[in-house]
């Protein structure tokens, strides 16, 4: 490596280094600290908003209950909605970029590190913004699609519906400063040797991740302008025009964004599996490519959901959506032929991996059902889709999430968790998971639309629901198990050594938690060779090792 | 009526292949946790085969088939659910905040009811006869469901969804709203009823009372 390529890759310009308390977190322009900001912020939040459905569940438990006044039921379901997706899956998957991503590509920092601070400045602005209308009188009450007329000043009035958009549109415009910022360290601060196709999976997954955020949540900003404009002038709510163009702007958003929850947790689950198999992730390259193929198709589908809008190319977007089945497959098969081939070490990280497999599975096989037009006219908007699209977000996404959690809880922290309290919490998700949401599927088939405040009792509806809110309960138990073993892990410090995974990126080959510009003369950069670095590494050392016995034990047949 | 067999069919093709998909890879998992256990008993390392062009060609040629005739069969199954014969009867219907109004066009005859009681608004058609079912709404967005039909349509304010339905016998169903529409969104309940021929037209003519 010459001087002038150090120079470029290590910066030594330590601003604010020892610089620490309160203030040195919240001004910090490290990307390891402005990623757990995220990340933490939207654990908060997951608690937060998963409070707001545990009491859905209970006012839903049986007919005709009165927890919930129907318009503080609306309320509580816009702001688990709005609350999940906009401050807190799309934050975790873009917050884990954030810290990992340089890291993993062996830079030493993230590329405008003020602009991904502001970033997360605007989203827990947007945050604080959509908590604050829902703490209002009337909040806001159409939903986290905000379908115009419904978000007018004249359908709902009061300042809940306002602050949703603003709140809505600041966490938006945080995450595109997010994903422009990982985008840009990914193209320009590659430690040398480390070329697009020798970057690990995980980081793979982000680069198409930021690439949707770019190309789509724009869209959302354009679509909550015209929310900003019905409620100066709600007449404009009469006419289809701006109606649907609403629609189309907001899945244009809308679908893009469900795989910007999905790609970054596909990462994660890619990296335990090759970690916890002892080898490589398998098809490496196909499912780069298909990783690309499937965010590109990811832009072409926003059309079925609005399958039912009689308004809408029907064909054509169930022609896009079905062939993203391709892509999906090709994901698939890398995680069954790297498993396939594999030592397996089941740590709680590769239990959460491989639950995610047939987990999300359901969720992506009646997403292709749903692909079908003549499926979806009955099933859309009614309780099946609900089921569907939680179990990819809660029994897919965020099993993918914990993975990564697992994995990477040692290295940020430098404290191992408890790998017993993890597998408890584990297995109460699964079944948790699992109990709350198969009920979804026979409840909408049964026609339970969404949005029911409650239902009456004669509907068929009572036994499903209450099953599903008693899995409901279980979810928020397996929760309060990871927050125990959080609290365990860090009041009782087990250290956690620089690779306690035998690890196969560069993220190990550092300290933990990493010094502040990731890797120093102590954790130098390794040479990179290939996808899975530190991996290659073990082998040569084995190899090395092997042909060293190899020539001992001939120099001393020779008798020398 | 073709939504009742168009949807019978597809999703029981459908929802087939997604649970072989499932068993497969759930045995493949259990497969690979196998060998595992069985590479450790055996001293064995994991493999150190990171590709196989072939294999990965072979599962995207297969998953390519498959996608080829899943849009095959949801071109097939939409497309006769496109057609549409010609009508005998044409009923408006429209909702708002919070219910249904039904209008018979060519009959001065408009029926609704209350929603979230004992009167619920009643659709009533022909057996045997297409009627175009004209969805619209005054206000903001609904969604008309009668999950017996196997469909939905929402109701925009300012655009008018068309489809037609012939059903084959009497009967009474349930229908919903299916699009969030403001608070009493859960009331928008009402019933579709179906009745011979020849009570329709009494029906039409002593202004919206069944006998």
């Amino acid at each position: 490596m010459t001087a002038e390529v150090k120079a470029a890759v290590y910066p030594p310009p330590a601003e604010d280094e020892g610089r620490d308390g309160l203030l040195g977190w919240l001004l910090t322009i490290d990307h390891k600290r402005i990623g757990l900001l995220t990340i933490g912020t939207a654990l908060l939040l997951f608690f937060f908003n998963g409070a707001i459905a545990l009491t859905m569940r209970a006012q839903l438990a049986q007919p005709n209950q009165d927890i919930l006044s129907p318009q503080a039921y609306l309320q509580f379901m816009t702001m688990h909605g709005t609350g999940m997706i906009a401050t807190t899956i799309t934050p975790l998957a873009l917050g884990l970029g954030v810290y990992l991503v340089p890291l993993q590509i062996g830079a030493p920092r993230i590329a405008a590190p003020r602009t991904t601070l502001l970033g997360y400045w605007f989203y827990v602005a947007g945050a604080i913004m959509l908590i604050w209308g829902f703490l209002t009188p009337q909040g806001a009450q159409s939903g986290w699609w905000g379908y115009t007329p419904l978000s007018n000043s004249m359908y709902t009035p009061g300042p809940g519906q306002p602050l949703w958009v603003a709140g809505f549109f600041l966490a938006a415009t945080g995450m595109i400063l997010q994903g422009v910022t990982t985008l840009w360290t990914i193209f320009r601060l590659r430690a040398p040797g480390v070329t697009m196709m020798r970057m690990p999976v995980f980081t793979w997954a982000q680069l198409v991740t930021v690439l949707m955020v770019v190309a789509a949540f724009p869209a959302l900003l354009a679509a909550l302008l015209i929310i900003v404009i019905q409620r100066f002038d709600p007449g404009l709510g009469a006419s289809n025009a701006w109606n649907f163009a609403y629609q189309e702007l907001f899945w244009f958003y809308g679908h893009p964004v469900v795989y910007v929850m999905f790609f970054p947790f596909v990462g994660c689950v890619a990296e335990a599996l090759s970690t916890f198999s002892g080898r490589r992730f398998f098809g490496y390259q196909g499912t780069v490519l298909s990783l690309l193929v499937f965010a590109t198709g990811s832009m072409a589908v926003w059309g079925h959901h609005l399958f039912a809008s009689g308004q809408e190319v029907n064909d054509y977007f169930s022609l896009t959506s079905i062939m993203l089945t391709i892509p999906a497959g090709v994901e698939y098969f890398g995680f069954l032929g790297t498993i396939l081939g594999g030592r397996l070490r089941y740590t709680t990280s590769m239990l959460f991996a491989l639950a995610f497999i047939p987990q999300f599975l359901i969720g992506g096989l009646t997403g292709i059902l749903v692909a079908n037009p003549t499926i979806d006219y009955q099933v859309n908007n009614s309780y099946f889709i609900l089921g569907h699209f939680h179990y990819t977000l809660l029994a897919g996404s965020f099993f993918g999430f914990m993975a990564g959690f697992y994995l990477w809880f040692p290295k940020a922290t430098g404290v191992m968790l408890r790998e017993g309290l993890g597998k408890l919490h584990l297995v109460l998700l699964v079944i948790g998971t699992n109990t709350t949401f198969i009920p979804f599927f026979f409840l909408g088939m049964r026609g339970m639309p969404r949005w029911m405040a409650t239902y009456p009792s004669g509907a068929g509806f009572t036994t499903l629901s209450l099953i599903s809110s008693i899995g409901a309960g279980i979810i928020g138990l397996a929760m309060l198990v990871l927050l125990w073993n959080i609290y365990v892990s860090a009041r009782f410090k087990k250290l956690a050594p620089p690779d306690p995974w035998r690890g196969q990126t560069l993220e190990w080959a550092t300290s933990s938690p990493p010094p502040r510009f990731n890797f120093n003369l102590a954790y130098p950069v390794p040479k990179v060779r290939g996808y899975a670095p530190l991996f290659d590494l073990r082998e040569r050392a084995r190899g090395e090792q092997a042909r060293g016995e190899q020539v001992r034990a001939q120099q001393a047949a020779e008798g020398r | 009526m073709p939504f009742r067999n168009q949807f019978a069919w597809l999703f029981g093709q459908n929802t087939t292949i997604a649970w072989v998909v499932f068993g497969l890879v759930c045995f493949t998992l259990l497969v690979a946790i196998a060998l595992s256990w069985w590479r450790r008993r055996r001293g064995r390392p994991a493999s150190d085969k990171a590709e196989s062009n072939r294999l990965e060609l072979g599962y995207v040629a297969a998953l390519t088939g498959m996608v080829v005739f899943l849009v095959i069969s949801s071109f097939a199954a939409n497309g006769k659910e496109s057609a549409d014969p010609p009508v005998t009867y044409r009923v408006q219907v429209t909702g708002y905040q919070w219910c249904w109004r039904f209008s018979y066009l060519g009959t001065p005859l408009a029926v609704s009811g209350q929603c979230g009681g004992a009167q619920l608004p009643v659709l009533v058609l022909p057996a045997g006869q297409p009627v175009e079912l004209q969805v619209t709404s005054s206000d903001v967005v609904h969604a008309f469901w009668v999950p017996y039909l196997r469909y939905k349509t929402y109701a925009y304010p300012g655009h008018v969804n068309k489809f037609t339905v012939t059903m084959p016998g009497t009967g009474k169903w349930i229908g919903r709203c299916a699009q969030l529409c403001g608070v009493y969104h859960y009331e928008m309940d009402f019933w579709l009823q179906v009745v011979s021929p020849a009570q329709f037209s009494q029906f039409l003519t002593n202004g919206g009372h069944l006998r």
